[in-house]
C-alpha cells in the first residue's frame, strides 16, 4: 500500500491520478489533498487560458521547386515500391530481368517505380517546358510523334527499362508531376493498375508496345490516359 | 478562430498565370488549404504555449509567426494529421529557444516587466487568478513548461517527456514541485488578507 507521501507525490504530479485506491479510501487527509489539487488545477487552467490575438498569417512564400523535389523524393521511398509489389494487379512479367546488369524485378511495375526513385529530380513542380528540340531527341520520329495536347512537358529523358531505351516524360498534373514512359516493344496483355504509398499508376497496352503513367494519389489518371493516347502516334 | 485564408486577389493572381501554370498552382492551393486547416485548429494552442514559454505576449506573437513560416516550409514532413498539434508545439518550442538564443534574453526580470510582459499578467479581473497567474509566471521554466503542457494542452506525462526530451520520472517530479510551489504561493497570498 502506498504511503501518504507517495500518494501525494503522485497526485501533485497529476491531480487526476486514479491509482492507490486502497490508500485513498482509508486516508481522508489524502482524499482532501487530491480534492484541493484538482481545485487548484482548475484555477491554473483558467489562469493559463489567456486571450489570443487574431491570427495574422505571415507571408507564405511559394515553396521552392527544389524543396518540393526533395520532398516528393522522400515520398517515393523504399516502402512505396515494396508496396507496389503487393498491389500490382497483374504481375504479367514475372521473373523480369533487366538486361545489362544483374538487377531483377518481380514485375514491370516494380522496375518502373524503382526507376522513378533513381530519377527523383524529374519530379519537379515547375511551369518550364522542355524545348521542342529536346523532345525530338528523346522521342525520335522513327519511334513516335507527339503533339502538345498531352499537356505541359517539364522533363524529357531517354531511359532504359527492361533493357530497352524508352522516352521518360513528366507532365504537370492536378496533384503534382505525372510520369509517362513510352515503352516501344514492351507488350502487355491487358491494362495493369498498381498503387504504392502516395502514388498510383497504370500500364496501358498499345499494340506491341505500352505506356506507363504514374501520378500522385488522387491524380485523375483516366483523363491523362486519354490525352496521352490522343497525342501519341506510334511510328512502328 | 477566424483564419486569414487566401484572398481572392491571391487566387486570381495564381490562376491568371495561364493554363500551363494552373496545374502546379493547384498543388500549391491544396497545400495551402491543408496548412490553413491545421493552423486554424491549433493557433490558440501555439500562441498560449509561446506566451507561457516566453512570458511575453509580443515575443509570443513573433515566435508564432516564425513557427508558422517554418511549419509551412516543412508541411510535407507532417504525414499524420493526428500528430499536427505536437508537431506545431515542437516547432514553437524550438523557435522560442532560437529567439532567446538570438536575443540573449536568458532571463526575465520579474520585478521590472516590460508592457508586453505585464500584459500577460493583466488578463483576469479575478484577484485570485491574478495572484495565481503571477505565481505561474514566476515559476522556473523547467516547472512552468510541463505544467502548461499538462494542464492547458492536455498532454500525458509520457507525451510531455517525449516533447521535452526527458524521462517521465523527471517530468513527474517537476509537475509535483510546480504544483506544490503554486499551492504554497496561493496560500501565502491568502494569508495576507
Amino acid at each position: 500500500m502506498m504511503t501518504c507521501e507517495e500518494y501525494r507525490e503522485a497526485v501533485a504530479a497529476n491531480p487526476l491520478y486514479e491509482g492507490g485506491d486502497s490508500h485513498a479510501s482509508q486516508c481522508p487527509a489524502c482524499q482532501a489533498f487530491q480534492t484541493d489539487m484538482q481545485a487548484l488545477d482548475s484555477k491554473i487552467a483558467r489562469a493559463l487560458a489567456i486571450s489570443v490575438p487574431e491570427l495574422k498569417m505571415p507571408e507564405l512564400a511559394d515553396v521552392d521547386s527544389s524543396i518540393v523535389s526533395v520532398l516528393r523524393t522522400r515520398r517515393l521511398t523504399t516502402p512505396a515500391w515494396l508496396a507496389v509489389a503487393a498491389t500490382v494487379a497483374i504481375a504479367a512479367v514475372l521473373g523480369f530481368r533487366m538486361l545489362g546488369n544483374d538487377l531483377s524485378y518481380p514485375s514491370l511495375a516494380d522496375e518502373i517505380v524503382a526507376h522513378l526513385e533513381h530519377e527523383p529530380y524529374a519530379l519537379r513542380v515547375t511551369d518550364k517546358s522542355v524545348s521542342d528540340s529536346r523532345l525530338a531527341r528523346v522521342i525520335p520520329a522513327d519511334l513516335a510523334t507527339m503533339d502538345h495536347s498531352i499537356g505541359l512537358i517539364t522533363y524529357a529523358q531517354s531511359c532504359v527499362i527492361n533493357g530497352k531505351e524508352v522516352p521518360h516524360l513528366v507532365i504537370q498534373g492536378e496533384r503534382g508531376p505525372v510520369t509517362i514512359l513510352l515503352m516501344p516493344g514492351e507488350k502487355v496483355d491487358s491494362r495493369q493498375s498498381f498503387s504504392g504509398q502516395s502514388i498510383n499508376g497504370v500500364i496501358l497496352p498499345v499494340g506491341d508496345s505500352s505506356i506507363a503513367i504514374i501520378g500522385e494519389d488522387g491524380e485523375n489518371l483516366k483523363r491523362i490516359e486519354n490525352n496521352v493516347k490522343n497525342s501519341v502516334t506510334w511510328s512502328t | 478562430m477566424p483564419l486569414v485564408p487566401f484572398s481572392s486577389a491571391e487566387v486570381i493572381k495564381i490562376r491568371s498565370g495561364g493554363s500551363s501554370r494552373m496545374n502546379s498552382s493547384n498543388a500549391e492551393l491544396d497545400r495551402r488549404r491543408r496548412f490553413d486547416s491545421i493552423v486554424s485548429v491549433y493557433h490558440q494552442d501555439m500562441y498560449r504555449f509561446a506566451a507561457w514559454l516566453s512570458r511575453d505576449k509580443a515575443i509570443a506573437e513573433d515566435v508564432v509567426q516564425e513557427a508558422l513560416l517554418r511549419a509551412w516550409k516543412s508541411l510535407d514532413a507532417l504525414r499524420d494529421e493526428a500528430a499536427a498539434k505536437q508537431w506545431l508545439l515542437t516547432i514553437v518550442r524550438r523557435e522560442n529557444a532560437r529567439y532567446f538564443e538570438r536575443r540573449r534574453l536568458e532571463t526575465v526580470d520579474v520585478d521590472n516587466l516590460t508592457p508586453s510582459q505585464e500584459a500577460l499578467l493583466a488578463e483576469a479581473p479575478d484577484e485570485q487568478l491574478d495572484d495565481l497567474r503571477e505565481a505561474i509566471y514566476r515559476l522556473d521554466d523547467d516547472y512552468r513548461e510541463p505544467l502548461v503542457l499538462q494542464v492547458l494542452m492536455g498532454y500525458s506525462t509520457n507525451e510531455i517527456a517525449e516533447l521535452m526530451g526527458l524521462k517521465q520520472g523527471a517530468i513527474l517530479t517537476r509537475l509535483h514541485r510546480a504544483r506544490l510551489k503554486l499551492k504554497e504561493s496561493v496560500q501565502s497570498e491568502d494569508a495576507l488578507y
